[in-house]
């Protein structure tokens, strides 16, 4: 009998039912694709080098950070689950059903709705791992002929920590109704937490809070070095400093409002800000967490799109776009296809420990290299020549940058000898060919296939190879392909959950407010000015955390400086997805609310 | 004498055509004037919110219309309606009356600023009528924070506070212990003794009817007949409406 109330319950709030259950499911499906592409046997099995190394690592770091959210995300859906189920509960209740079983009705619905929806998000999570493995793999040039996209491992652990989750909020659940009086369960209206009446107090803590948030901003901009102990106290002023400011200040500044009587007293802006003085004390928790997690999100989407200015900046630390030491058919080939603008060949014969150059070669052709050095604190490269006198001198800068660029160039030592000497030198002649192309973009790939073929041919490239242009290039790219790729999704994620998490906090109390609209419309208030109200108090809501969740990210962005050349490039793509996103939320949370509290019987 | 309120030939059927229907009011005809305190009286289910939620404008009539200040109120559309309920009526609740997250003073205030006044006239309106019933003390607690009593004065003043054409009340004792009850319904007989305020009040309790100059009594959706107070105290009245009760059973 009770379970087919409970199924009839269900039935009747079909519509919430499914924005809650749509959610579980992306998360669920986000989650597993995540813990796919981690520990994914294809990526493992490649070698060390393997640019999917850096991939896994960033996704691994990926998955703690979606443990948190998700957990986080899941306790505000179930928290919304039990604010609908409320009211039938303590119906149940009433008509005399023991609330051991009660209890055991509850349980079992959130532990069936949490399973229902990660088997349906796993089954989901398929197909999106199957998508975005596809673009990482082409995104990263790897060469894997088949992925796993359905990984028993990854099932098994998405599922369990899953039902972890919901088997706590069940447990939760049943303990916060079955202490609740029967008439409370009944009764929507929520009792206001008494508010006390303290503004001094409240705006000694705002003010505490402003401070802790200033000071943390300041600590953040720190010169570099005190890395240690700018991120633990930047973490604790902020977060300290936006839990101050959310419980005090913004309560404050409303009351505040609230008594300006030529403000408030305007239309239905005193309602508004009566609900909002309300609100904002039991929000404070999520408000932190939220604005400080949509600064996470929003720095891993800016910063993970930033370092791909990296391999961009490095390109110009080379100055030449290829060397090249054979000429073998399949070398030849690759060379031919190049679009070279300029060509420095110099010959030479490697006679046991010594490598001789013929000193007439380099006459009016010096060898170009680009040189490090800090500025103000910055660092900085130019373009030079090489001297040719000091290209044999140990020790000299021209030697050593010289040494590089020659296979076996730094292990053996380098003389520079007339051409008659050269000419009656015995040994292996050898050459050593500089190459700068037109567009390194376009024969980046040529010039990849014609440095690993050199390598197959002289192992004595390796070091050539791996110090190259294209070789640092290819390394730091695929690095930062997957920082990008990663903090894109995983930034995605972040935002999406962040929203709906207060998207559910908001629709929880919906039912409670439920009778205020109504006899806010007896009274005489006209719809079009209730949805206003609606829309400003949640405007509010999702407002505060998200400008506090900004402006954490413009403060610590500074932190990267060191790493990145420039931290705040491109600032508008990740704030534009961040704006539409939540946005959106902004509008459904809207729409959901009207629903529920403008309904009338 | 004017007529500040006139029911004509309201009928109301619920449920929709080719449904199960159920004719809650059928054919109600009565007026109201000015300065009048008049009480309506029925059993359970013979019709008394239908019929005050009609008078309210929260609810249509199936046929007939109804007219306050000469006003039909089938003639408005949603936002006229909104606005007349903000001007013309104010409303008494049997409970939940309050915004519990506004103080009393900016409860009584909220119609005041819904209409537009200017917020410099606002506060000394609301001073003058939380004088007049009372509980001026109360204005800056939250509703939460005072009895059940002095609550339903505080929606007393809401209901007041914008000088409405009629005041409406819904069981408004129905909540109240014995004592707030009573002085409430003192309250409600002084102010509309003392300051004209045209009142029409739904109960079935004979005791608070009592206050009343005129009672109503509606039965199975019709106004049956009428008890007027023709210079008895109150106590006299109450003693003739529980004998016109006894003899009705
Ligand atoms: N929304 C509705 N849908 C269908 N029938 C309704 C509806 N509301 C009321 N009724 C019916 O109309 C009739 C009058 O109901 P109403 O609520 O007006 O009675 P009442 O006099 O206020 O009773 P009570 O003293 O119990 O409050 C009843 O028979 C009731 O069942
Ligand atoms: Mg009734």
């Amino acid at each position: 009998m009770i379970w087919k109330l409970s199924l009839t319950g269900i039935k009747s709030r079909f519509k919430d039912y499914a924005v809650l259950f749509s959610g579980l499911v992306v998360a669920s499906m986000i989650f597993y694709m995540f813990l796919t592409i981690t520990i994914n046997p294809t990526f493992i099995k490649n070698d060390i080098v393997a640019p999917s190394n850096y991939v896994r690592f960033t996704f691994g770091f990926g998955i703690v950070l979606l443990v948190i959210i998700t957990a986080i995300y899941l306790v505000y859906a179930n928290s919304f689950l039990l604010s609908m189920r409320k009211h039938d509960y303590g119906m149940y209740m009433m008509l005399g059903a023991k609330s051991t079983k009660i209890g055991a009705l509850i349980f079992l619905e959130t532990l069936i709705t949490g399973i229902l929806a990660t088997i349906v998000g796993i089954l989901l999570g398929f197909g999106l791992t199957a998508i975005v493995s596809q673009l990482l793999i082409s995104r990263l040039d790897l060469t894997v002929k088949h992925f796993a996209v359905v990984l028993p491992n990854a099932v098994i652990w998405t599922i369990i920590f899953f039902i972890l989750i919901f088997l706590f909020g069940a447990l939760k659940n049943v303990r916060k109704l079955t202490r609740t009086p029967v008439i409370e369960l009944l009764r929507d209206d929520q009792k206001p937490v008494a508010y006390k009446r303290q503004p001094v107090l409240h705006w000694i803590q705002g003010t505490l809070g402003l401070v802790l948030l200033a000071v943390g901003y300041f600590i953040l901009g720190l010169p570099g070095g005190a890395i240690l102990f700018i991120i633990p106290a930047a973490l604790v002023t902020i977060v300290a400093g936006s839990y101050f400011t959310f419980n005090a200040f913004f309560s404050a500044l409303i009351g505040f409002l609230l008594n300006r009587r030529s403000f408030s007293y305007h239309g239905i802006r005193i309602f508004t800000l009566g609900q909002l003085k309300f609100r904002l004390h039991d929000y404070t928790r999520i408000l932190t967490v939220v604005s400080l997690l949509f600064a996470l999100a929003l720095g891993a989407i800016t910063v993970g799109l930033n370092f791909s200015t990296l391999s961009e900046q490095l390109k110009g630390n080379f100055y030449y776009d290829t060397t090249i030491i054979s000429n073998s058919p399949k070398v030849m080939q690759a060379e031919n296809k190049l679009t070279i603008t300029r060509q420095q060949t110099f010959h030479y014969k490697e006679q046991g420990k010594y490598l001789y150059f013929n000193r007439s070669e380099f006459t009016n052709n010096p060898v170009k290299n680009v040189k490090f050095y800090m500025k103000n604190g910055q660092p900085a490269y130019k373009t030079i020549d090489l001297p040719t006198k000091k290209l044999d001198v140990p020790a000299t800068y021209a030697n050593n940058a010289f040494g590089a660029m020659v296979p076996n160039g730094i292990a053996k030592i380098i003389r520079l000898v007339s051409p008659e000497k050269w000419a009656a030198k015995t040994g292996q002649k050898k050459f050593v060919s500089f190459v700068n192309v037109k567009n390194f973009d376009q024969d980046y790939f040529t010039i990849l296939k014609l440095q690993k073929q050199q390598l197959k041919e002289n192992p004595a490239y390796a070091d050539i190879y791996t110090s190259s242009k294209a070789g640092s290039y290819q390394l730091i790219k695929n690095f930062s392909s997957g920082f990008e790729f990663m903090g894109f999704f995983l930034g995605f994620a972040f935002l999406t959950m962040l929203a709906s998490t207060l998207m559910f906090k908001v629709l929880s109390g919906a039912a409670s407010d439920k009778v205020r609209y109504q006899m806010l419309f007896e009274i005489g208030t006209r719809v079009k000015i209730l949805r206003q109200s609606i829309r400003n108090e949640i405007g509010v809501l999702f407002l505060l955390p998200g400008v506090l969740g900004v402006i954490d990210v413009l403060f610590g962005l500074r932190l990267f400086k060191l790493l990145l050349p420039h931290p705040y490039q491109n600032l508008w793509i990740p704030f534009t997805i961040f704006i539409v996103l939540y946005l959106i939320y902004y509008l459904l949370t809207v729409k959901l609310y009207e629903k529920i509290v403008l309904a009338h019987e | 004498m004017t007529e500040i309120l006139r029911v004509d030939q309201v009928t109301k059927t619920y449920g929709k055509r080719g449904e199960k229907q159920c004719q809650a009011l059928k054919g109600v005809n009565f007026a109201v004037n000015s300065g009048e305190f008049v009480a309506i009286m029925g059993a359970s289910g013979s019709g008394k919110t239908t019929l005050l939620n009609i008078l309210s404008t929260l609810d249509k009539p199936t046929t007939g219309n109804v007219f306050i200040n000469h006003q039909d109120n089938s003639t408005l559309n949603a936002n006229q309606l909104a606005d007349f309920r903000s001007k013309q009526i104010g409303f008494i609740f049997q409970d939940f009356n309050l915004l519990e997250n506004l103080t009393n003073r900016e409860n009584i205030a909220l119609p005041l600023s819904l209409r537009g006044i200017s917020p410099r006239k606002i506060d000394p309106l609301v001073d003058k009528i939380a004088t007049r019933l009372g509980i001026k003390e109360i204005l800056p607690k939250y509703p939460a924070e005072v009895s059940g009593g002095q609550k339903q004065r505080v929606a007393a003043a809401r209901a007041l506070v914008h000088e409405p054409a009629i005041l409406l009340a819904d069981e408004p004792t129905g909540a109240l212990d014995s004592k707030s009850a009573r002085e409430l319904l003192f309250t409600m007989a002084d102010l509309n003794q003392n300051d004209d305020i045209t009142t029409l009040m739904v109960t079935h309790d004979p005791f608070a009817a009592s206050f009343a100059s005129r009672i109503l009594f509606i039965k199975d959706g019709k106004i049956g007949e009428q008890m007027l107070k023709k210079g008895q105290s109150r106590q006299e009245f109450y003693h003739l409406l529980i004998d016109h009760l006894d003899t009705d059973e």
